[in-house]
C-alpha cells in the first residue's frame, strides 16, 4: 500500500504518537547520531546518514537489567511499559534485526526480553537516498529501499514522503493525513530508488565464502589478518548483527540486580575460563571466530550470513581493517 | 530534622596512623564518630581504586593517613604513596570532584591528639560539602 | 612518490634482505580516503606496499610488546619513538630487538574535522605540499594542512624522533613557544560543577569498546583492571558511575606513560575528548616530578620512584 504525507504533517503525526508511544529517533549529539527516546519532533536531521551505534540496542540494549532483587523479593524487568516506535532506521539495520530474530526469537531459544521489546515496537524505516561508498547492503539481498524488517518504509521525495506500508502493524498507526500517492509521485519515488541503487558501488561476493571457510580453520590467513588488529570491540559493538553478551550480578548486601551486557569475541576475557585456560588465547583465534561466526557458522545455522552490509565496521575500525577486503581475500587467497 | 551525618572512610597505616588512633582512644580523646577505619599495612597499599570504590558506594569522604616522611616502616612506602596521591588528588579535583572529598594526612603513632584533630577537621570539611552525589553508583555495585 | 616514502621502502628492503630484522611494521594504503592501515612486511619485495603521508596517524609502538623474540623494524614519528623509549624503560621491549625508522614530521591530519567540513562523502584525497585536496561527488575543496592537524600534533614539542636507528628526512625545527597545557589551564578555571558536568557528558558517550586502551602502546597489561574478576572493581555496563571510574583510572594509569600521541582519541568511535584527561595527568607529572615521558631511557618512571623533597602541599602534615 503506497501513501504519501507532507513533511509538515509527518512532524505533527510523530508528535501525536508521543502520547501513546515512546518514540526512538536519530538524535545528534556532538555530531554522532544515536537512537534515543525523543520528546519533540522537528523532522529528521538533514545530516543524518546512519546512527553510530546500530539500532539493535532498542531490542537488545548494551546494558540491560534482567531482574532486580531485594531481600528475597524479585522484580523482573522483561516487560516494556509502553509501546514503541522506532523511527528512521535504515533498511540495512532493519534487515539485521531479522538476522537477530533467528538468535533471540528462533526455534532454539525464545528470549523474553528481546521478544517483548520487538513485539511492542513498530518500525518506520527511512530509505537511503545517498548510500555511502562503504555501503554494500545489496550484496546481502538488501538495498537502500529494501522493506525487509520494516513496518513502514519512508521514501523522501523532497517536501513529502512516499509511505510504503509493509505490515498490518504499520497500517494500524496511520491517520487520515496519509493520503493516496499519485502516479507521478510514485514514478518519482521509483526514480529516486533506482538512482540510490546505482550509487552502491561496493560489492562483496558472498557465494562460496562459507565453503572456502570450511577448509580454512587452520589456515595461516588468520595470523596475517589479525596481526594489525588492536583487539578492541569497535567492529562488534557497532555491528547491527553481533549479539554476544555476558551476564553479570551487581549486588550489595541483600539487594542487587542481574545485568546483561554486550560482550565481544574480540576480547580475551570473552573465552577465559575459571581455570585460567583460554581456548582463544591470541588475536588470531579471536579474529577467526568473528569472521567464521558471521560467514560460516551463522550460514550453517540460519542459511544466511550475519552481515547486512551497513559498513560500520569499515568506517570505524581504528586500523582500517575492511571486511570487504577480508572476504575477497578469503575467496581468492 | 537532624542533619545527615557524613560517612567517612579512613585508610590508616598500621605502623603510625592506626597506632595514633589507638593512642587517641586509650587517652580518651573525643573525636567525631563519623569515621570508619580500614587498617592497611602502609599508605602505599592504598590503590587509588580503593578511594574511587568508596566514593562509588556513597562514602562522603575519604582520608588516607600514613607515617610522616622518613618514618615509614618499609623505609620508602609513604614516599611512593605520596607520588600516587599527588596525581589522583589533583586529577579528581580537575574532573569536578570536590577538593575535600579526598584528603591525606601524616599522623605518627605518638600523635594521638593530632589524630583526633585531623578527624575533626576532615569531618567538618566533608560535612560542609554535604552528601556525595557525583560518582555514586545508584543501582547495584 | 615523495622522497620519504621512497626512502622508507629502500631502508625496509635493506633490513629485510640483509636479514637484519624479521619484519617491518609500517603503513600501507587504506581502503578509504583519509585512511591508512598498519602493515607487517616480511619480504623485501613487499616493501613496495609501504607508504608515508599525513594520515599515518596510528602509533605503531602498540605492536611492539607482542613481538616475542623477533627482531623488528618500526616506522615511528616523534611521539611514537617516545612510546618506544617508555616501553624500554618499563622493561616491555628490548632496545636491541627494535630498529627504529624515525621520521621527523609536521603532524597528522585530523580526518574527522575535514569530514565535518564538507557536505557529503569524501571520495578522493590528494596530498600536495602544504595542502590536502578533497573530492566528493559534488564538491572539491582544498585544505591547508597546518590548520587541520590533530590537536595533539598542534601542541607537540617533540616532532623529531627521540631515538632512531635510521632517520628518514631532515630534522625539523621544534616549536618551543606552544603552550601545550593551555586547554588544561582553561578547563581548570571552570567551577567544580561545570568541570564535573563536562567530564560526565564526555564519559557517558563511552560504549566500553576499549579501543582507547587497545590503541595505546602503554596499555600493555595482561589483564586490565576493568577485566579483573577478583576483585571485580567496576561493573561492565553503561552505568555512568562505572564509566567515570573507568576513565579516571585509565587516565591515572597513564601517569608517566602518556606521550600525548593522541592514538586513544583517534581510535574512539564515539569521539570522546580523551586527551583532556591524559593531558592533565601529564601536566601534573611535569609539575610535581619534573618528568616528561620517553625523552631518555635512563630515568625511572615517576611512579616507580620518589624524591625525598617531593612536593606535599596537598597533604596535612601537621606543619
Amino acid at each position: 500500500m503506497m501513501k504519501k504525507i507532507s513533511k509538515k504533517d509527518m512532524n505533527r503525526f510523530i508528535k501525536s504518537l508521543l502520547e501513546d508511544y515512546t518514540v526512538y529517533a536519530p538524535v545528534n549529539t556532538d555530531g554522532i547520531f544515536s537512537f534515543k527516546p525523543i520528546d519533540n519532533f522537528q523532522g529528521i536531521d538533514p545530516d543524518y546518514q546512519n546512527s553510530k551505534k546500530p539500532p539493535k540496542e532498542i531490542f537488545f540494549p548494551q546494558s540491560e537489567t534482567m531482574f532486580e532483587y531485594e531481600k528475597g523479593k524479585v522484580t523482573s524487568a522483561e516487560k516494556v511499559s509502553r509501546k514503541r516506535i522506532l523511527l528512521g532506521i535504515r533498511p540495512c539495520d532493519a534487515k539485521a534485526n531479522l538476522l537477530l530474530d533467528n538468535v533471540f526469537a528462533g526455534e532454539d531459544y525464545q528470549d523474553v526480553y528481546y521478544i517483548n521489546k520487538r513485539e511492542n515496537t513498530t518500525i518506520i524505516g527511512l530509505g537511503c537516498r545517498k548510500p555511502l561508498s562503504t555501503c554494500f547492503c545489496t550484496s546481502f539481498g538488501g538495498g537502500p529501499f529494501s522493506k525487509d524488517g520494516l513496518d513502514i518504509l519512508l521514501i523522501d521525495i523532497g517536501d513529502k514522503y512516499i509511505v510504503d506500508v509493509v505490515t498490518d502493524k504499520g497500517r494500524e498507526i496511520l491517520t487520515n493525513k496519509f493520503t493516496e500517492a499519485s502516479e507521478e509521485e510514485l514514478k518519482l519515488a521509483e526514480k529516486i530508488k533506482r538512482e540510490a541503487e546505482e550509487r552502491i558501488k561496493s560489492e562483496v561476493k558472498i557465494e562460496g565464502v562459507k565453503e572456502k571457510l570450511d577448509t580454512m580453520f587452520e589456515s595461516s590467513f588468520w595470523d596475517k589478518l589479525s596481526e594489525r588488529c588492536l583487539g578492541c570491540a569497535v567492529c562488534t559493538y557497532l555491528c547491527p548483527t553481533c549479539h554476544c553478551f555476558d551476564i553479570d550480578d551487581e549486588a550489595k548486601d541483600s539487594q542487587g540486580r542481574r545485568v546483561r551486557n554486550w560482550d565481544s569475541c574480540m576480547f580475551p576475557l570473552f573465552t577465559l575460563q575459571a581455570s585460567g585456560h583460554n581456548p582463544r588465547p591470541t588475536g588470531k583465534e579471536r579474529m577467526r571466530q568473528r569472521v567464521m561466526h558471521k560467514f560460516n557458522y551463522f550460514i550453517e545455522n540460519y542459511k544466511r550470513a550475519a552481515c547486512a552490509g551497513c559498513g560500520r565496521c569499515i568506517l570505524n575500525c581504528p586500523v582500517n581493517i575492511d571486511i570487504r577486503k577480508v572476504l575477497k581475500e578469503i575467496l581468492t587467497g | 530534622m537532624r542533619e545527615r551525618e557524613p560517612k567517612i572512610l579512613a585508610f590508616l597505616c598500621n605502623w603510625c596512623s592506626y597506632a595514633g588512633a589507638d593512642l587517641a582512644g586509650v587517652s580518651r580523646i573525643q573525636y567525631p564518630p563519623n569515621v570508619r577505619v580500614i587498617r592497611v599495612p602502609c599508605s602505599s597499599r592504598v590503590n587509588p581504586l580503593f578511594i574511587l570504590k568508596a566514593l562509588q558506594q556513597g562514602i562522603d569522604g575519604v582520608l588516607v593517613a600514613g607515617c610522616h616522611p622518613g618514618d615509614c616502616h618499609y623505609i620508602s612506602g609513604n614516599y611512593i604513596a605520596r607520588r600516587k596521591f599527588a596525581i589522583i588528588k589533583n586529577f579528581l579535583e580537575y574532573i569536578g570532584i570536590e577538593e575535600d572529598r579526598v584528603q591525606f594526612a601524616w599522623v605518627s603513632a605518638a600523635e594521638g591528639a593530632r589524630f583526633a584533630q585531623v578527624i575533626k577537621e576532615v569531618t567538618e570539611k566533608v560535612k560542609r560539602l554535604g552528601p556525595i552525589k557525583k560518582l555514586v553508583k545508584t543501582r547495584g555495585i | 612518490m615523495p622522497e620519504v616514502e621512497r626512502k622508507i621502502r629502500e631502508e625496509a628492503k635493506n633490513l629485510l634482505v640483509n636479514k637484519k630484522v624479521d619484519f617491518v611494521i609500517g603503513f600501507e594504503e587504506g581502503t578509504l580516503p583519509l585512511r591508512v592501515s598498519p602493515v607487517f612486511i616480511y619480504k623485501g619485495d613487499d616493501t613496495e606496499k609501504l607508504i608515508w603521508n599525513s594520515f599515518c596517524e596510528n602509533n605503531l609502538a602498540v605492536y611492539l610488546p607482542e613481538i616475542g623474540d623477533k627482531k623488528v623494524a618500526v616506522v615511528a614519528k616523534g611521539c611514537d619513538t617516545r612510546s618506544i623509549v617508555a616501553l624500554i624503560v618499563e622493561g616491555q621491549i628490548k632496545r636491541e630487538q627494535i630498529v627504529v625508522i624515525g621520521i621527523p614530521y609536521q603532524g597528522m591530519i585530523d580526518r574527522r574535522r575535514i569530514e565535518k567540513e564538507v557536505e557529503g562523502e569524501i571520495l578522493e584525497v590528494k596530498e600536495k605540499n602544504d595542502e590536502i585536496l578533497i573530492k566528493g561527488d559534488v564538491f572539491e575543496k582544498v585544505f591547508k594542512k597546518e590548520d587541520y592537524l590533530y590537536s595533539s600534533c598542534k601542541t607537540c614539542k617533540h616532532r623529531n624522533p627521540v631515538i632512531s636507528d635510521i632517520l628518514i628526512g631532515e630534522e625539523i625545527e621544534e616549536r618551543t613557544q606552544v603552550d601545550e597545557y593551555a586547554e588544561v589551564n582553561e578547563y581548570e578555571k571552570k567551577s567544580v560543577d561545570e568541570r564535573w558536568d563536562y567530564f560526565n557528558k564526555e564519559v557517558n558517550k563511552c560504549i566500553r569498546c576499549y579501543a582507547c586502551r587497545q590503541a595505546c602502546p602503554m596499555c600493555y597489561c595482561e589483564e586490565c583492571f576493568v577485566d579483573n574478576s577478583y576483585p571485580r572493581w567496576i561493573g561492565k555496563g553503561l552505568d555512568s558511575s562505572d564509566l567515570a571510574v573507568w576513565h579516571i583510572i585509565r587516565a591515572y594509569h597513564q601517569a608517566g606513560r602518556c606521550v600525548d600521541c593522541g592514538s586513544c582519541e583517534r581510535a574512539c568511535p564515539m569521539e570522546i575528548n580523551l586527551r583532556f584527561l591524559t593531558k592533565k595527568i601529564n601536566k601534573e607529572v611535569k609539575n610535581y616530578f619534573n618528568f616528561e615521558t620517553g625523552l631518555d631511557s635512563a630515568t625511572s618512571p615517576p611512579l616507580a620512584t620518589f624524591n625525598v623533597e617531593d612536593r606535599q602541599d596537598f597533604i596535612d602534615s601537621g606543619e
